[in-house]
């Protein structure tokens, strides 16, 4: 295919000058329509009708070239937006062949190559639309990604052209690690930071250019803030063929990312036009009402959770939706009635599992409960919630050793989730049952939490709890001051009414038996 | 004026085109234009397909129906195991069945024989002039092996150190271990020994990780699947299609430790491994920061893989990301399937290679020594020839024998060619197999040509195990393809250069001693690191002896073993173009 460009190329420049040109259509390649059995019915009444208007050009001789280009050249884009890639190349390399100086055409050949994998087609495509186009952003960037031997000058141009490029200095960033100049690396890459903080994609190699330098607190602080993502240069010629395909699955993409953006009422028309094409489509409607919940119109939600449940009754997510939305209303009947279908429908749903298990417990069904905490953490150990509402769940039913034991586990295996701790002190400090209260281990955890969070008042509370453990009430009664202070100084008047009966305790010598306040939704 | 093409001519690269009353030839050059000289000799192959000849007639059913589940692509793995203890390899391969309430009459590729697992019995023989001729019998009746289930992969290791090696099995469901009776048949252990490991499990490892002397056995989980519950996916145009893996979560993985009684304990959470996980597809272990430690590097389908280093005490703790071995040079989570790992570039420690999506490019981790790496795949020539593939199966073998470990990976896609299923051509996930040579400057160069036409066959292909078939000195390959013939490659370009071989078993139990460190110290002073190993690729067991090429180098060498539990022992002046047995406790 490419000798043909080369063969077309070579004879049009032979016969520039000589006189009016005619377009070279017997070097244009063959197209036709696939079977397009397997597409929707939409996606087919687009592509035929895109070829009709196609075919209708190629049979009138008096069609100019560049009218004719264009029609190759939207029947390609078509064709590439609904994955028709052998399809696609031919109609963009006609279109190229007849309007060779449309940088559009190379360009989306370059995609379509590179979503082939084939990066050395996507490279000489994506430099003969440079050549057409040398300042075009989304070119350079796209052309440096795909040659990473020679991309720091393309990205360097591309940043002169706009210095607050974040995909350029994203480019700059990643060359300069590939060859190991961590100092330029980390320049480039906290640059493009201070531009777009919320890339979390820049923090990974942000973290790998600072382990290079040796400065490992700052690799640890950005690699933990890494997220997924895409950096993408303003890309309009990609983002309107993206926006081509009539498909449900395509406007469930378009709304997804919506989604991601956060902007709820685009993702809402996307699922929308989704459901136009698919109305049976449970999936759609239950993103739609995602969509609408997230943008706080939870009537609309809920109506698409039970139109979802009306076309699939065992759909899992829709069930998991309106038991939240049920739960966080405090209608604790039907939040239970569709946690508990959603479960049924996939025993593997670890989140409706976990809701399940705390409305459970927090309408007192907590033996229930705690068999819904028990399989959570079963399926996903990597949760704390599981384990750390199994241990509450014990505390609740007063088996406070069994909680104490599965709190240890928590501080073990989460090491950085403080909720362990926390519980765990107030356990060993306040627990009613002998067995399990120790003051001396509370001590221990309280001056190593100290030395990682700052004073609060319920750290100060749970320090208050082990000084009276230990008998040491002058003590006691201080730091359950500062705690009282504290609540009242975070505006919780009540809480610190509440603290004042404890205090009363410490006052008379006596320790506390109460781990927790009543109020104290917080900590449980 | 213009131009009106008049003729082209192929045979020289030639159009001929006239403008006005002119005749205008214009020699072109052409991509694949005269590049060919006549009487130019074609070398010999280095990979030959010698899967009929040798008697290997198996095809993989995935159960395909038409409903796109999601199992149909992942198996099948393959394993190249000693059952017999007879000098050679044998063949076991996977094999699955009908997916949920359909019969077999619904299936698009009904099977042509009994649904089981098979196990080849290697009958090799070598005639008193040195001809190798191959040939398996399949003795699976009376292996007893009872493998039925939905299969996914193998591994293999002497669990109960009796001197021969067992199976593990793992499956789309419950997974088996058979333990070898030592007279050619199998148990099914699975419940007394507890190692059930329900779920879908692909990949796994027998491995000595706390040093006691016993296998302990990884087993990497991959999806919460079930049929009841499939996802329905489609295409951009609406096509149905196989779905991607983050449709579904990840299932935890599990470390059982052997209780050298025939049990195995899950001290997954023990160990320290409970918290972190992913959908595990590929598992290799080795001991990367060359603590004398065996370490376990976990490739996860799109999310990041896991580094455990080994703290000596029973745990283990997870440094991927730091170690910047846990994504892509980007930040991305990738989406890898087999994993091999081994010193390619001879500075002494393991590096790693990881196959990837179509896209993706394969990845490269160099070790610096202490477990901290660097993608370097582009670096190495790699990642541009990779990016068209979606790559399962791999590993690091020394095809030519120069001392510089190559890497082979074979290929085959996981999401429908939309064209090719638009002209009817069912599961048309087929790709080519890819061999590249290692040039020993830390680049390799795709040997597309001279890997022979056997690498060029487009096949879904998902396991590979790598081993010295036929016990001429080079490593061969078997090749499991999802729906499709198990596929013998057997190397004919190693043999042509020295080597040495080793089998390195245990002072009493005479089992092979996974994990071993070798040491090659070549007459120039040279120094090659191999490892005896049976994990890595994917879904498969691969050749637990060692292998190395010494070049044209015909001087013994030194070979300097570190045992599994720390201990180092030396052989001076070992034997080469030959397998030599060193036993724990002989050398110096």
């Amino acid at each position: 295919m490419i000798a043909r460009q080369v063969l077309a190329a070579l004879l049009l420049a032979a016969i520039a000058g000589c006189g009016p040109s005619r377009p070279p259509r017997d070097l244009l390649h063959q197209v036709s329509l696939p079977d397009l059995a397997r597409a929707t019915d939409r996606v087919q009444a687009q592509l035929r009708a895109q070829y009709a208007s196609l075919t209708e050009k190629r049979q009138t001789p008096a069609t100019p070239p560049a009218e004719l280009a264009t029609a190759f050249g939207e029947m390609g884009r078509l064709f590439m937006a609904a994955e028709y890639r052998d399809a696609a190349e031919a109609c963009l390399s006609n279109a190229q062949m007849l309007a060779p100086s449309d940088a559009r055409w190379p360009y989306y050949l370059g995609h379509l190559h590179k979503a082939r994998g084939d990066a050395v087609k996507s490279a000489a495509a994506f430099e003969q639309a440079r050549a057409l186009s040398p300042d075009d952003q989304a070119t350079l960037v796209w052309l440096g990604n795909g040659r990473p031997e020679a991309a720091e000058p393309l990205f360097t141009h591309a940043l002169s052209r706009d210095p607050r490029s974040v995909a350029a200095l994203f480019g700059l960033g990643r060359a300069a690690l590939a060859r190991s100049d961590y100092t330029q690396a980390a320049q480039q890459l906290e640059r493009a930071l201070s531009l777009d903080p919320r890339a979390a994609v820049l923090q990974y190699p942000l973290a790998m250019a600072y382990r290079g330098l040796g400065e490992t607190d700052k690799a640890d602080a950005h690699m933990r803030a890494r997220g997924p993502g895409e950096i993408r240069p303003p890309d309009p010629l990609m983002l309107d063929l993206e926006s081509l395909l009539e498909s449900p699955v395509a406007y469930e993409v378009r709304g997804a990312r919506a989604l991601d953006e956060r902007d709820w009422k685009r993702a809402a028309a996307f699922f929308r036009k989704g459901i136009e094409l698919a109305p049976a489509e449970p999936s759609m409607h239950h993103k739609l009402g995602t969509a609408l919940y997230m943008d706080g119109d939870a009537p609309a939600a809920a109506a698409e959770f039970e139109q979802a449940l009306r076309l699939s009754p065992h759909f899992a997510k829709a069930h998991y939706s309106l038991g939240i939305m049920h739960g966080a209303s405090g209608r604790t009947r039907p939040a239970i009635e569709h946690l508990t279908a959603a479960v049924r429908a996939d025993p593997t749903y670890v989140e409706a599992r976990l809701r399940l298990a705390d409305v459970l417990r927090s309408s007192a069904r907590t033996a229930a409960a705690l068999s819904q905490y028990e399989q959570a953490a079963k399926l996903d150990p990597r949760l704390p919630d599981a384990p750390f509402g199994h241990a509450m769940a014990l505390v609740d039913l007063r088996r406070y050793q069994e909680a104490r034991d599965r709190l240890r586990e928590g501080v073990s295996t989460f090491s950085d989730n403080l909720a362990f701790r926390h519980a765990l002190i107030r356990l060993l400090a306040a627990a009613p049952d002998d067995r399990v209260r120790d003051g001396h281990e509370a001590m221990r955890m309280m001056q190593d939490l100290l030395a990682r969070e700052p004073r609060r008042y319920d750290v100060d509370e749970m320090m208050a709890m082990t000084f009276a453990e230990l008998g040491q009430f002058g003590e006691a009664m201080t730091w359950q001051r500062d705690a009282m202070a504290g609540a009242e100084r975070a505006g919780l008047k009540d809480v610190a009414r509440r603290m004042a009966d404890t205090l009363s305790r410490y006052q008379r010598r006596q320790p506390c038996r109460t781990p927790w306040r009543d109020d104290d939704v917080n900590q449980r | 004026m213009s131009c009106v093409v008049e003729s082209f001519d192929p045979a020289t690269c030639s159009t001929k085109c006239t403008v006005g009353a002119a005749v205008l030839t214009l020699m072109l050059a052409f991509s694949g234009c005269g590049n060919r000289t006549a009487g130019t000799p074609r070398a010999e192959p280095w990979f030959v397909d010698a899967t009929r000849q040798a008697g290997l007639t198996f095809t993989h059913f995935n159960g395909m129906s038409g409903d796109f589940l999601y199992p149909e692509i992942m198996p099948p793995g393959v394993a190249l195991l000693d059952y017999d203890n007879d000098g050679d390899l044998d063949i076991f391969v996977i094999q699955g069945r009908m997916l949920g309430k359909r019969s077999v009459s619904d299936a698009l590729f009904p099977p042509g024989a009994a649904l089981r697992a098979r196990l080849f019995r290697n009958d090799l023989a070598i005639d008193d002039r040195g001809t190798r001729t191959l040939r398996f019998t399949d003795v699976t009746e009376t292996s007893r092996i009872d493998a039925r289930g939905y299969g996914m992969g193998a591994a293999t290791g002497d669990f109960n150190n009796d001197g021969c090696v067992d199976l593990y099995v793992t499956n789309l469901g419950a997974n088996q271990l058979f333990r070898n009776n030592c007279d050619g048949t199998f148990t099914d252990v699975t419940k007394p020994s507890h190692t059930e490991s329900p779920g879908w499990s692909v990949s796994a490892a027998f491995v000595d990780y706390d040093r006691d002397g016993w296998l302990d056995l990884f087993v990497g989980h991959y999806l919460n699947y079930s049929i009841e519950a499939n996802i329905r996916c489609f295409g951009l145009a609406g096509g149905r299609d196989y779905c991607p893996p983050h449709v579904y979560k990840p299932q935890p993985s599990t470390l059982y430790r052997n209780n050298r009684d025939g049990t195995f304990t899950d001290v997954t959470a023990a160990a320290g491994m409970a918290a972190e996980f992913g959908p595990t597809l590929g598992v290799a272990t080795a001991d990367f920061n060359n603590d004398g430690w065996i370490d376990i590097y976990i490739a996860n389908d799109g999310q990041p893989n896991q580094l455990w280093i080994n703290q000596r005490d029973g745990r283990f703790t997870n440094t991927a990301l730091f170690a910047g071995a846990a994504l892509g040079a980007e930040g991305e989570a990738k989406s890898s399937m087999g994993v091999d790992a081994a010193d390619f570039d001879n500075d002494g420690d393991d590096d790693l290679i990881i196959t990837e999506l179509t896209g993706q490019g394969v990845d490269l981790y160099v070790n610096n020594g202490s477990a901290v790496f660097e993608e370097q795949s582009a670096r190495a020539g790699l990642r541009l020839p990779t990016l068209p593939f979606t790559g399962f199966g791999a590993a690091w073998l020394d095809v030519d024998n120069d001392g510089w470990l190559d890497v082979l990976m074979v290929n085959g896609a996981v999401t429908q060619n939309v064209e090719a299923a638009a002209r009817h051509e069912t599961f048309a996930l087929q790709q080519r197999k890819q061999l590249f040579r290692n040039t020993g400057r830390g680049r390799f160069e795709e040997a597309a040509e001279r890997g022979g036409a056997v690498l060029q066959q487009p096949e879904v292909s998902r396991g590979a195990a790598f081993g010295d078939i036929d016990n001429d000195g080079d490593i061969d390959v078997v090749v499991g393809n999802a729906s499709g013939p198990l596929r013998l490659l057997v190397n004919h370009v190693g043999q042509a250069r020295h080597w040495v071989g080793l089998r390195l078993v245990g002072a009493e139990t005479r089992r092979d001693m996974l994990g071993a460190r070798v040491a090659v110290a070549r007459a120039d002073g040279s120094t090659l690191w191999r490892r005896a190993r049976a994990d890595g690729s994917y879904a498969s067991a691969n050749d637990p002896r060692v292998l190395a090429g010494l070049g044209d180098s015909a001087t013994p060498p030194t070979i300097r073993v570190q045992w599994p539990d720390g201990r180092t022992e030396e052989w001076r002046g070992v034997a080469i173009d030959r397998y030599t047995t060193l036993e724990e406790g002989t050398g110096k």
